[in-house]
């Protein structure tokens, strides 16, 4: 398969796609690298290393842009996140190993699995708010406290099972090179269902930290020649667009809402995984 | 540093500042990588092929992907200056497989 040459018309899809991820990124803190892969692949022909490729900088693009306009309002962990982004890169440097050891199907179907599950565990926990009220509550060493927009106070939260949330993310930097995403999809809903963060501060620290994940992998596509900055020159103009329109609209969006969205991409997630694993 | 720090980590102002740090290196990387993607972007459609539009669109790119790197620098260094030696192991590490990346791309 060849790459295929930019045209404005081709451009202009490609900017659409951006600005979906960058409204996704800000928000529920996924770099959208998950529907921007099948979709340059399946639906406009790019050969899956270019995909990838196209979708790491995309999503390189969506962490900056969203993380920038996120810094001051503390809805960040920039300890927990620097946490993470040790496993998070440490997955992503032995990424090639997994790839060799698992086939790309079974990998697939895995993901699709683990997606549906945790789709549900989600919708299951609709209503549990891991906030504490007390802005004074401790929230230990990796916690945090945040202004809440729907209280209108500031609320606290602890975190907890700080290993699921290591393995979680070593898992999410190992594909993130394979399958060109950052990993929000990955440690957004565990950091939200299992580890007590709050779904805004799971959803902007993990924004935060897709950048760094699909750093390593973007530099080696880079360095093979396989990332074009002509084609992911309109994907990263459309994350720009895409975050400065989503900002608001996030803000306003309830956290149920934003919960049954992350829940039914999972399951949109978990039918292009089973899709891809039978071709 | 004294046992209530080591407990609670460090000050929230210090931690506040580091956010508007990475904010501001964050912002500059975006719009710097955005124009020079725009303009090489727009050169090329508009069928005006040069060696410049090459270079800006090149130019963009790296800075692009240089841009989550440069927060993790900013953020070794702020560590650095406050003391807080596990979270400078922390990002030192982050940095290192970020470098490891780059050796897989170049020297293999």
């Amino acid at each position: 398969m060849l790459v295929p040459t930019l045209t404005a018309s081709l451009a202009l899809v490609i900017f659409g796609a951006g600005a979906v991820a960058g409204a996704l990124g800000i928000a529920l803190g996924l770099g959208g690298g998950i529907f921007l892969v099948p979709f340059l692949t399946l639906a406009l022909g790019f050969p899956l290393k270019s995909a990838a490729a196209i979708s790491l900088a995309t999503v390189i693009a969506t962490s900056s842009a969203v993380t920038a306009r996120r810094t001051g309002n503390q809805l960040i962990n920039l300890r927990f996140g620097m946490v993470l982004e040790v496993a998070t890169t440490a997955g992503s440097l032995l990424g090639g190993i997994t790839a060799q050891f698992v086939a790309e199907s079974v990998l697939q179907r895995l993901f699709g699995i683990v997606a549906i599950a945790v789709a549900f565990v989600m919708l299951g926990r609709i209503n549990r708010r891991n906030v504490i009220a007390d802005p004074a509550a401790d929230h230990g060493r990796l916690g945090g406290r945040f202004h809440e927009e729907e209280s209108g106070g500031i609320v606290a939260y602890q975190i907890k099972r700080l290993p699921l949330a290591l393995v979680a993310s070593f898992i999410a930097g190992n594909v993130s090179s394979l399958l060109g995403i950052g990993g929000g999809i990955i440690k957004v809903p565990v950091l939200n269902a299992w580890c007590g963060m709050p779904l805004r501060a799971a959803a902007a620290t993990s924004a935060l930290m897709i950048g760094v994940t699909a750093t390593g992998g973007a530099i080696i596509y880079y360095g093979h020649g396989d990332l074009r900055p002509l084609l992911a020159a309109p994907a990263v103009l459309g994350v720009q667009a895409g975050s400065w329109a989503g900002v608001r609209l996030a803000e306003r969006a309830s956290v149920k809402w934003l919960k049954v969205l992350m829940a039914a991409l999972l399951v949109v997630v978990a039918v292009l995984m089973f899709v891809r694993s039978m071709r | 540093m004294n046992r209530d720090t080591l407990r609670r980590g460090p000050s929230r102002s210090a931690n506040a500042r580091l956010e508007v740090m990475i904010g501001e290196v964050l912002r500059f990387g975006t719009i710097a990588s955005s124009t020079l993607l725009a303009i090489g972007l727009a050169m090329t459609l508009a069928r005006y092929r040069s060696e410049l539009a090459r270079v800006l669109l090149e130019a963009g790119l790296i800075i692009l992907i240089a841009t989550p790197a440069a927060r993790v620098v900013i953020s070794v260094i702020e560590y650095i200056r406050e003391r807080d030696w596990v979270f400078v192991v922390l990002t030192l590490v982050v940095l290192a497989a970020l470098g490891g990346s780059v050796v897989a791309a170049y020297y293999r």
